[in-house]
């Protein structure tokens, strides 16, 4: 019933850029890793946020009834809430797996400023922890990285769990698909049908718009 | 010893209602703080021994061996649970910049230690830069838009008063159509409600 | 969101899920002329006295409590539609009916601010409240045949009130099964298991299989 299911790439430009907004916003919310930052979206939504801000102005200006007014200022109301809190739902992940994030290839999917942010982040929990626990530990266990001296790998790091599971609809038909290395678990993806999944193994179909997560 | 205090130091967590601060607790931290330093003495004593008696550390398996082993798990326990008590508690002070603001009230500030104030700041300062950066303020709107208009019913006679769009008289029964903010105020003191419908 | 306690189980408040309801589309016949709305999210109107026009729910909802237009009720929400819906639920224990996916709200949202516009009202509340309560029952059923088999649940036609319901629950169960039920320990996971299910399952698909 939504306006625009469809993701034939000959309609997609048809695509309104606040419809384009929800589906991330959804997609970045139910996932638990972040998705690469969707510059040109936002860079567009916050254009026209802009211009329908001075429409306003001039309707305003122009002496346009209260009613009409209203509906705009909802409109935009609206449209703002969706980029805002499409930002929270990526600063929150950021501030959670910000050591993570920033060792590994999730870094390039932060905009310009989001990686500023981490980084001023990293500087003020390692500082704090640093201070209050790190330093009062024994020689070999003072690492905010690793265990101890001896671990191999960082193993303090919190990592997205990737093998959550998630609820999502696939937008068309798939067919049967793999969900495992083996080929042992497959389900057969139908257009509108809802499925719990593990996010791992629908992982790309949700990268390239397939399946919505819900 | 062997993970009892930090144990306790997590369980006061686990107990606690979720999102709710709980006054730093000193004493179990310093204790699993001495707890960690009590391990890796004995840990280290145990491979001295090992040295002393002329055998390969990297290839003995004795019972000094697997004691030194426990000791160093333990202490890795500990730390675990340390920096799991940490973070707990930075998540919440995280969520305080969006719920309370910038300044914390003083009931909150006496839960936290000097360095979770200090974090708290540099926190919000690091979320400050990156919302002037982007010149877009993310603290408001935190919950899906109303319509800015509500319908009320007057349950009192108010009578006349200036509202943000007009001179108004507000009368008992009567039914209005007015600016949320203007209207809260006299819905919260019982004078109006909202009218559905 | 950040500021979320619970981030990781309560993944849209009841608010969102009702913001993103209202961005379904209904019929309404306005009452007043208005020129075409030039919106972030679409055009829409012109609107002319009793010409019937599509808006999103939160314009319609908006019009009406300013007196500008009539609802126009959605077919799936008469008393005949409903009355169906809710006899073919109780038929079969193992499907849901196909009902929006947001149909909780939209209903609330009609029976909050549309109550006029709605024929029977009382009956098709009933219906509604009657249809919820039924598929939870389902849903309560259905979650009983989770197992440590189950690495995709299949949810055909669930709504997104529903869905939120069950979140936590199904999330939590899951993962704990995965986590402790490696496929090793359990014998014979795919023959058996599905002959087993035919035998004990005499009615048509099952919505909430484990796989």
């Amino acid at each position: 019933m939504s306006y625009w299911e469809d993701e034939d790439p000959l309609v997609a430009s048809t695509i309104p850029d606040v419809e384009r907004l929800k589906r991330a916003w959804r997609n970045e919310k139910a996932a638990p890793e972040i998705f690469q930052f969707q510059a040109e979206l936002v860079q567009r939504a916050r254009e026209q946020v802009q211009l329908q801000e001075d429409n306003i102005t001039v309707m305003q200006a122009e002496g346009t009834d209260d009613l009409t007014l209203s509906l705009y200022q909802m409109d935009l109301d609206r449209t703002l809430f969706l980029l805002r809190s499409y930002l929270r739902t990526r600063l929150h992940k950021i501030e959670k797996y910000m050591i993570h994030i920033s060792k590994t290839e999730l870094w390039d999917r932060l905009s310009e400023h989001e990686q500023g942010f981490v980084k001023r982040c990293t500087d003020a929990f390692e500082d704090h922890l640093e201070q209050s626990v790190l330093s009062h530990l024994p020689y070999g266990y003072q690492s905010i990285l690793k265990q101890s001296i001896s671990s191999e790998e960082d193993d303090m790091v919190p990592e997205p769990k990737l093998d959550a599971f998630v609820f999502c609809r696939s937008k068309g038909t798939i067919g049967a698909f793999q969900l495992d290395e083996t080929g042992e678990e497959i389900v057969d993806l139908v257009e509108d049908d809802l499925y719990v999944l593990r996010y791992k193994s629908i992982k790309a179909l949700v990268e390239t718009g397939q399946i919505d997560l819900v | 010893m062997y993970g009892r205090n930090a144990g306790k130091l997590l369980r006061e967590v686990a107990c606690s209602e979720s999102g709710h601060l709980t006054s730093f607790n000193n004493i179990l931290f310093d204790k699993v703080i001495q707890d960690c330093s009590e391990h890796h003495l004995q840990l280290q004593s145990l491979m001295r021994k090992i040295q002393d008696q002329g055998l390969d550390i990297q290839t003995t398996r004795n019972s000094d061996h697997f004691g030194a082993v426990i000791h160093h798990l333990s202490l890795i326990r500990n730390k675990r649970c340390l920096m799991a008590y940490m973070n707990h508690r930075l998540e919440i002070i995280r969520s305080l910049r969006w719920k309370v603001g910038r300044e914390l009230p003083e009931e909150i500030q006496q839960k936290l230690t000097q360095s979770e104030r200090d974090y708290f700041k540099n926190h919000s300062l690091a979320l400050e830069s990156y919302m002037s950066e982007l010149d877009l303020e993310l603290t408001v709107d935190m919950v899906p838009p109303k319509d800015p208009y509500i319908q009320v019913r007057v349950l009192e006679d108010i009578g006349d008063v200036l509202l943000s769009s007009a001179q108004t008289t507000l009368l008992r029964h009567s039914v209005h159509s007015l600016r949320r903010s203007d209207a809260e105020p006299y819905i919260s003191q019982g004078l109006m409600e909202e009218f559905l419908g | 969101m950040a500021g979320q306690t619970d981030p990781d189980l309560s993944i849209f408040s009841s608010a969102e899920v009702e913001f993103l309801a209202e961005n379904e589309v209904v019929e309404i016949v306005p009452n007043m002329r208005m020129e075409k709305l030039e919106m972030i999210s679409g055009d829409f109107g012109p609107f002319l006295p009793q010409i019937v026009t599509k808006v999103p729910l939160w314009l319609a909802v908006a019009l009406k409590k300013r007196g500008k237009c009539m609802i126009r009720l959605p077919e799936w929400m008469t008393v005949e539609r409903l009355t169906k819906v809710l006899e073919a639920e109780r038929e079969s224990p193992r499907e849901f009916q196909p009902l929006p996916f947001h149909y909780v709200e939209i209903s609330r949202l009609l029976f909050d601010h549309a109550r006029d516009d709605i024929p029977d009202i009382y009956m098709v509340r009933n219906l509604v409240e009657d249809i919820r309560d039924v598929r939870f029952h389902k849903v309560e059923t259905g979650l009983e045949t989770i197992s440590g088999r189950t690495h995709a649940v299949k949810l055909k036609n669930l709504s997104a009130m529903e869905v939120n319901i069950v979140r936590p629950f199904v999330m939590r169960a899951l993962q704990a099964f995965y986590k402790h039920d490696s496929p090793e320990m359990i014998p014979q996971p795919d023959v058996n298991g599905s002959k087993r299910q035919q035998v004990a399952n005499h009615g048509p698909r099952r919505d909430l299989r484990p796989r």
